[in-house]
């Protein structure tokens, strides 16, 4: 590098005090680590980040301070009054940060979401331990507000010079001089900074034009007329400023002392009864959870192993963070919420004993060792989900609990994703909607660095065009940036001092909530804790099985009672039969359960973690197949590894092994492998697994292994990406998926109305759930007006077995008011008449409607076409005649045929009782030679056969490589569908448009999994008529 | 193939040469005629029976594809709903390709990546609904707009004049297809009987009364164009055809559907009358003037066309009304007429302005040809603001002060040197300064008048040059009559990267030997050029 020396030979220093990165959202244009390293390079004392009214960045920042080796970096805000002075308020100590955060606190409390609102009496307080810079307008002229600045901020009040090459540097800094004369105040040298290199300008110009709403080429002077507001060379800096002011910069840079290392977090006091230490309570709650568990006498083993737990809980002061987790579990317990933790620190013993999961370590041997890792001085991990329908209620009691200004969420940020990149930079660039929306219709071929002309060409669009060409850059370049700030999905934060004197607070979207201004991964970054709050669906649907079964028999079943290793249960799973069971539903999951054959409880537990985009990008789950069925020697290139792998047949399938790898085999520190982790989780937004690769082949190189191996352990770290699943989430899923498959196998009836009652939840529609209970010999009893509940319900039939009644909450366009008002009033007395359920329960002429054409009103009028013509002739009773039968003539109707109340049936309840729609139409089926779905697994592999079903699901995951999944139903079961990219070109009217769908092609039969792999596509929804069925397409 | 309805029949009179054209050459009575635009014939008196009446109902169901004119290739026409783009029409071919109706217009492009996608215009429909109107009316004198792609003639009395039903029908389809519509179209005694079958795609030609009802009774529901929500709830009771309706109880029927559901089966059967409203053309001024020699001296033309301002003046006050624009047409014995538009700066009625205007365009004009016809055609009429207060100009014309506003001024420069030699000039955000400010229209719409404020401070020269012209350079200083001095700056522009035209230089006031101040700048680039680029006062 250069040295930079001044006319008198001395040395030229630096410190840039107000700089933008891109968390002032469409005005910075760079990302705050971009601005670090910028500011290393050039030699910098110092640098400031001072997003606007934010402190989104800093974590970033100071991260990648730390990283460059940055001297100093500087924590500040700038802040716009609304009389419209701008000021640059820096953090000079501890005090003076918390005082700046309270101070974005309050002005982002003050404004909806996204704004801010500043006067001066927020700064009534003076700020201490803050320095202020004052931007001065461009009118040079002074008025009382800047005498009111002089008096607030007196000695720590500086005005800032930035000279940005508008053609008037000269009268700007003469006029500054004149003002800092008068009022008595110093000068500062000052970049404005917006990006770190000159050449984002252009990024720069289209942000600011996405801000404002209006193409570029009418932005006008909305943009900057240069891109002066770059981190300058120190050579330039000395053209541009006097010297005093460059030195006045380095003098503010050397007072200011904080970091952001010296945040403490302090847990909050509360959950420690009087008297009581954070040790001696959780001990006490262990000891009590243990009598609980094991009433009769605790196993040695489990005693020895608490006890190691709870020293290694001491030794890091961990105590208050199990103690908050389990505080809030407690509550849950207490208003009968259903509740599982899962994470690193879950699966202990200790949360065992607390009742934070219910996964027994006695079941779970193997996951202990990985409890919590004292030299990584990672924070423990608990993660707890709740049913979805009641979470709510948790984060209620916790704001209620610990006050909104010491509980908030994490934020989330919401970044540009090729998508949305492409759509507001194709505004401002002038293009139509229509345009970008073909561009933008298909963004499989985006791989982050390279567009295919071929697809630009597709999209009616000219790759060589200037304009494409510039969209497609500033995309690339606009791609990961921040866009706004959301909320997290559950992460809470809670600390025993105010939140806002760590981080500013803001509103979220959602009324009555409040986010922090960080990610969850700058939380960790820093060190402080937060404890995850979750909805899970299933949680819900096994609370409601419970209930029902408690309602119908009186049985008390909990997650925790259960009855373990049920070998029928694990029968029905090897069978693939596990529709509406978690997790292990999906087209892929049902696939591989034959195959894997699941026998425990810790197969479930691979299971979980194996049939996902990981495992399967990395190539591990046909190696594991194979080794698990014998096919394969499991070997092991050293005991290091085998230490490691042997749980899984030597194959890597959670997240944990790849660390572990990493470290016995490529000698990694357990610090460098957590590294490697995040690295991991977004490597393909910020493509950094470079360094690592080299590392870890290297590594294991040294240590002895064949490059080959080191190549591949690589590739399935590459391919874990972003949804490797860690161990300890997947056995604490794990208990889940028995709990509901066991839950199926035994209670199809209880189970099914439990899955009813919460949707929308899970791959399969009610329709599907219901036929598939059905042909387990579950009797479905119909909607009726007189019968049925909102929820649906169990009914004893004679031989007293369950029968499910389905509940009003199936009729379409009944609201939830409504339906439980009918069953409210109907009480004990049956509705007798239209009429009656008009006057008792108050339904409206729209609520009988619906009703009516769902069936329910057939007990009152018989078929649906009388109830539709006695409803629409209701009337509203009036005062004179309280009920008022009037004479009418009878209209003729016909009854409506099978097929009628058939699509009837699917628009009003989206399920049918009456025969399957394909039944009706099968004589016209086997013309064209269609056969049954329940055939298919009598013929041979690679038969030509040809089927036709309803189109239910279309699957088009992202590691298929254009392989579109479809499942086709008909009266008899499911045929599942492989449709390879060309023919899906090839037949894509079909595809798409299809409802009933006929197929030509080829049979796949391996074991007990059918496929056809599909050579022709047929549309033959015109057969429907008008029947709805909507298919449910995932991408 | 030629499409007649591109350009919309305006006036009824405007189609053809006038009378006396006609006249001279089948030797007729000069005369001089006054139109003002009356329709040609009004809807007669209903004194005839309902059943003397005959419907022809045209419905255009590819009315918004239709609308956006030929289709060259596979397109769709698509509409907005919660901020989707959904297919409202496919052509035949995009549908051959599986496109439909309600899809998104992402489908559509996955399914035929190359295929049209236009927005629909309702605007644009109506238009053309308006046109075919028009055309329609030679065929009879009641046509009626029913709905947005309905047009019903009554034809009963047309039957002779072009020969029988079918000759007429013919005509009418042949027309129809020539001008690109596919039509369906149907005949009945009642105007909602020949809709409804129209839309069933029937081609019924129905005569009498008592036929109606067999014809409309397996009609579907969907053919009656009622609501969603009506359609739904008598589906749901089994009733799904017309003939399902005629057949539930009347009062029953009444009070679930609605009495005006019943009213309309009722007119439908020709069991209630059903008066229809005929539909006029806006109202536009034409006037001719026909002589009975042909004149060739300019001031007695002069003179025709006072009258005929005349005429336009009592028009549009009695309308209060203004127009922007007229159009003289002179017409010869031989040859093509000769036009001459004039134009005003806003709407304006007077007689006298207009004379002044015309009378400098006028002065300049040439005719090949003796004039036998002057028409006077008023464009598009506009409601009249007055104004006050107006900039005034003041000159001496023979010892005679005259006062003209800024816009009699720009009027009058305009009319004697043309239209796009006088200019307003304005100034436009832009940092660029060759962009910086543009030329504009004086007698343009006002409207779109916004003055950009130029950032406080800057200094611009007031004479740029066009185009930018090179300095030399010695010991890096640029030289135009001697080495400069640079006074102030750098005023650095980077920026105008989204066109051709993008810049970067650094600009600096600059002064010669001679005192000359000028606007000179530096290129940043590699070259380091310098031009100069103004000069100030």
């Amino acid at each position: 590098m250069m040295s930079s020396l001044s006319a008198t030979g001395r040395r030229v220093r630096y410190a840039e005090l107000h700089a933008l990165s891109n968390f002032t959202f469409l005005r910075g244009a760079s990302h705050p680590e971009e601005l670090v390293e910028t500011a290393v390079r050039l030699g910098y004392e110092a640098l400031a980040i001072t997003d606007e009214c934010t402190m989104s960045g800093i974590v970033r920042a100071h991260t990648a301070a730390k990283q460059y080796g940055l001297k100093k970096l500087i924590i500040g805000s700038e802040l716009h009054l609304q009389s419209g002075r701008k000021l640059v308020v820096l953090a000079q100590n501890r005090d003076g940060y918390a005082a700046l955060c309270e101070l974005i606190t309050a002005a982002r409390r003050a404004a909806e979401k996204g704004h801010y609102e500043l006067t001066r009496l927020a700064f009534e307080s003076g700020l201490p331990g803050c320095l202020v810079l004052w931007v001065p307008d461009k009118r040079y002229e002074l008025d009382v507000e800047d005498h009111w600045l002089r008096e607030t901020f007196r000695d720590r009040l500086w005005i800032a010079v930035e000279l940005l090459a508008d053609g008037l540097q000269r009268k700007q800094l003469a006029a500054l001089y004149e003002i800092g004369r008068r009022l008595k105040l110093p000068l500062v040298a000052c970049g404005d900074v917006h990006m770190h290199r000159r050449s984002r300008r252009i990024l720069q110009d289209t942000l600011a034009a996405i801000r404002e709403g209006i193409t570029v080429d009418k932005a006008g002077f909305v943009l900057h007329p240069n891109g002066e507001r770059h981190l300058r060379s120190l050579e330039v800096l000395q053209h541009v400023y006097p010297a005093e002011l460059l030195a006045e910069t380095v003098r503010i840079a050397e007072t200011i002392d904080f970091s952001l290392d010296e945040l403490r977090y302090e847990y909050p006091d509360e959950i420690v009864p009087a008297g009581e230490t954070p040790a001696s309570y959780l001990r006490h709650l262990v000891a009590h959870g243990m009598q609980r568990r094991w009433p009769d006498d605790v196993p040695a083993r489990v005693v020895q192993l608490v006890e190691h737990e709870l020293r290694l809980i001491a030794d890091l002061g961990y105590e208050p963070y199990f103690l908050t987790v389990y505080d809030i579990v407690a509550f849950a317990r207490s208003q009968h919420i259903l509740c599982q933790g899962r994470g690193s620190a879950a699966n202990s013993a200790v949360c065992y004993c607390l009742g934070i999961t219910e996964v027994d370590p006695g079941r779970m041997a193997m996951l202990v060792e990985r409890f919590i890792s004292k030299e990584r001085n990672e924070p423990p991990d608990i993660d707890v989900d709740f049913e979805h329908e009641r979470r709510e209620e948790v984060i209620q009691y916790i704001y209620e609990k610990y006050g909104r200004n010491r509980a908030a969420l994490a934020a989330t940020i919401i970044t540009y994703r090729p998508r949305s990149a492409l759509r507001d930079v194709g505004k401002v660039l002038g293009l139509s909607e229509l345009q970008v929306g073909r561009l933008a219709r298909s963004m499989q071929w985006w791989d982050g660095q390279r567009v295919d002309d071929s697809r630009v060409l597709e999209a009616g669009l000219d790759p060589e065009s200037p304009v494409i060409k510039r969209l497609l850059y500033l995309v690339r370049e606009l791609l990961g940036f921040p866009r706004h700030l959301s909320q997290h999905v559950g992460g809470f934060v809670i600390s025993n001092a105010p939140l806002a004197e760590l981080v500013p607070v803001e509103n979220a979207a959602m009324p009555d909530r409040t986010v922090i201004q960080w990610e969850k991964t700058d939380l960790e970054d820093l060190g402080l804790l937060k404890v995850d709050v979750l909805g899970l669906g299933m949680l819900t649907a096994i609370r409601r099985s419970f209930e029902l079964l408690r309602d119908f028999d009186g049985r008390d079943l909990t997650l925790a009672n259960v009855p373990a290793e049920d070998p029928r249960v694990y029968d029905m799973i090897c069978k693939g039969d596990t529709m509406g069971v978690f997790q292990i539903e999906s087209r892929a999951q049902m696939a591989m359960l034959p195959r894997l054959k699941p026998r425990c409880y810790y197969d479930l537990v691979i299971e979980v973690a194996i049939i996902r985009p990981g495992p399967i990008q990395g190539d591990m789950v046909h190696p594991y197949l194979r080794r698990r069925n014998g096919e394969e020697a499991v070997d092991y290139p050293s005991d290091d590894v085998k230490g490691v792998l042997q749980r899984t047949l030597g194959v890597p399938i959670f997240q944990e092994q790849v660390m572990q790898l990493a470290v016995v085999a490529a000698g990694f520190t357990p610090g460098e492998a957590d590294r490697l982790r995040r690295a991991m989780a977004a490597w393909k937004r910020r493509g950094g697994l470079g360094p690592f690769e080299e590392k870890l082949i290297q590594g294991m190189r040294e240590r002895g292994y064949e490059e080959e191996f080191a190549r591949q352990i690589f590739r399935q770290i590459e391919g874990f990406g972003e949804y490797g699943f860690p161990e300890s989430h997947s056995a604490s899923f794990a208990l889940l998926v028995y709990v509901s498959s066991w839950l199926k196998c035994h209670e199809p009836a209880a189970f099914t109305a439990a899955l009813l009652n919460s949707q929308p939840m899970g791959f399969y529609s009610a329709s599907q759930l219901i036929q598939d209970v059905r042909r387990h010999g579950v009797e479905v009893r119909p909607v009726d007006v007189n019968q049925s509940d909102w929820d649906s319900t169990l009914e004893a039939r004679e031989d007293g077995a369950a029968a499910l009644r389905l509940g009003l909450r199936q009729v379409k366009g009944l609201s939830e008011e409504a339906g439980r008002r009918v069953v409210e009033q109907r009480g004990n007395s049956a509705y007798r008449s239209i009429q009656q359920l008009l006057e008792r329960a108050g339904l409206d002429r729209r609520g009988l409607g619906v009703l009516a054409s769902a069936g329910a009103l057939k007990p009152l009028e018989g078929h649906r076409h009388r109830a539709r013509w006695a409803v629409a002739g209701v009337e509203k009773p009036t005062p004179l005649f309280v009920s008022m039968d009037r004479y009418e003539a009878a209209p003729l109707l016909r009854k409506p045929t099978e097929g009628q109340d058939i699509v009837a049936d699917y628009q009003s309840l989206g399920l049918t009782l009456e025969r399957h729609p394909l039944h009706l139409l099968r004589h016209r089926l086997d013309r064209y030679r269609y056969l049954q779905a329940e055939r298919l697994p009598d013929l041979v592999h690679g038969s030509k056969v040809c089927v036709a079903g309803l189109v239910i699901t279309k699957q088009r995951p992202g590691t298929a490589s254009g392989v579109t999944f479809v499942t086709l139903e008909d009266e008899t079961g499911h045929v599942n569908l492989i449709v390879w990219k060309r023919l899906a070109e090839q037949f894509r009217a079909a595809l798409l448009n299809s409802r009933l769908m006929g197929v030509h092609g080829e049979l796949q039969i391996e074991g007990e999994v059918v496929h056809v792999i599909a050579r022709q596509l047929i549309d033959h929804t015109e057969m429907l008529g008008n029947l709805v069925v909507t298919s449910r397409d995932f991408r | 193939m030629p499409r007649a309805r591109k350009t919309p029949v305006l006036i009824r009179a405007d189609t053809g040469t006038p009378a006396a054209v006609r006249a001279r050459e089948g030797a007729a009575h000069p005369q001089h005629a006054l139109a003002l635009d009356a329709p040609l014939a009004k809807p007669q008196a209903s004194t005839a029976t309902l059943a003397r009446r005959l419907w022809f109902c045209v419905y255009l169901p590819d009315l918004p594809l239709e609308a956006g004119g030929p289709l060259e290739q596979a397109s769709v026409v698509v509409e907005e709903q919660q901020g989707m783009h959904r297919v409202l029409l496919a052509c035949p071919r995009a549908a051959a390709a599986g496109i439909m109706p309600g899809q998104t217009a992402n489908a559509a492009l996955a399914l035929l990546p190359t295929v049209r996608i236009e927005e629909r215009s309702t605007l644009r429909e109506q238009q053309t609904l308006e046109a075919l109107a028009t055309w329609l009316e030679q065929f009879s004198s009641v046509v009626c707009i029913a709905s947005a792609d309905v047009l019903l003639l009554e034809i009963a009395g047309s039957l002779r004049l072009y020969g029988g039903l079918l000759n007429l029908r013919r005509q009418i389809a042949a027309g129809l297809q020539q001008q690109g519509f596919g039509a369906s179209l149907a005949i009945a005694p009642t105007p909602l009987a020949s809709t409804w079958l129209a839309r069933a795609g029937q081609r019924a030609c129905i005569r009498d009364t008592a036929n109606i009802a067999s014809a409309l009774r397996s009609l579907p529901l969907a053919c009656l164009d009622w609501p969603a929500a009506i359609c739904d709830a008598i589906e749901g009771m089994g009733v799904t055809s017309v003939g399902d309706c005629l057949r539930l109880p009347r009062e029953g029927f009444a009070r679930r559907v609605g009495a005006q559901r019943l009213i309309e089966l009722d007119r439908a059967l020709g069991r209630l009358p059903d008066p229809r409203r005929a539909w006029r053309a806006p109202e536009r001024f034409c006037a001719d003037h026909e002589m009975t020699e042909e004149q060739g001296d300019r001031e007695v033309l002069l003179a025709i066309c006072h009258e005929l301002l005349l005429s336009l003046e009592r028009f549009l006050l009695t309308r209060q009304l203004g127009a922007q624009r007229l159009l003289f047409s002179f017409f010869h014995l031989r040859g093509p007429a000769t036009q001459l538009s004039v134009g005003c700066v806003g709407p304006e009625r007077l007689a006298g302005h207009w004379f002044a205007l015309l009378k400098l365009r006028f002065e300049r004009m040439t005719l090949p040809e003796p004039v036998i016809a002057v028409r006077l055609y008023g464009g598009r009429n506009q409601v009249l603001h007055t104004e006050s207060g107006r900039l005034a100009f003041h000159g001496k014309a023979g010892g005679q002060r005259l006062g003209y506003s800024m816009s009699q001024l720009a009027e009058r420069l305009a009319a004697r040197i043309g239209k796009q030699s006088v200019h307003g000039v304005t100034t436009v955000a832009e940092h660029r300064p060759q962009r910086a400010w543009c030329l504009q229209s004086v007698l343009g719409d006002k409207a779109r008048t916004t003055l950009a404020v130029l950032r406080h401070s800057l200094k611009r020269p007031l004479w740029m040059l066009p185009e930018p012209t090179p300095l030399p350079a010695e010991h890096g200083l640029p030289l135009h009559q001697g080495r400069l001095t640079l006074l102030e700056g750098p005023e650095r522009l980077e920026t105008g990267w989204w066109d051709e035209d993008g810049i970067a230089r650094d600009y600096y006031t600059a002064v010669n030997p001679h005192g000359m101040r000028l606007w000179v700048y530096q290129n940043r680039n590699r070259t380091a050029n310098w031009y100069l680029h103004g000069f100030f006062g």
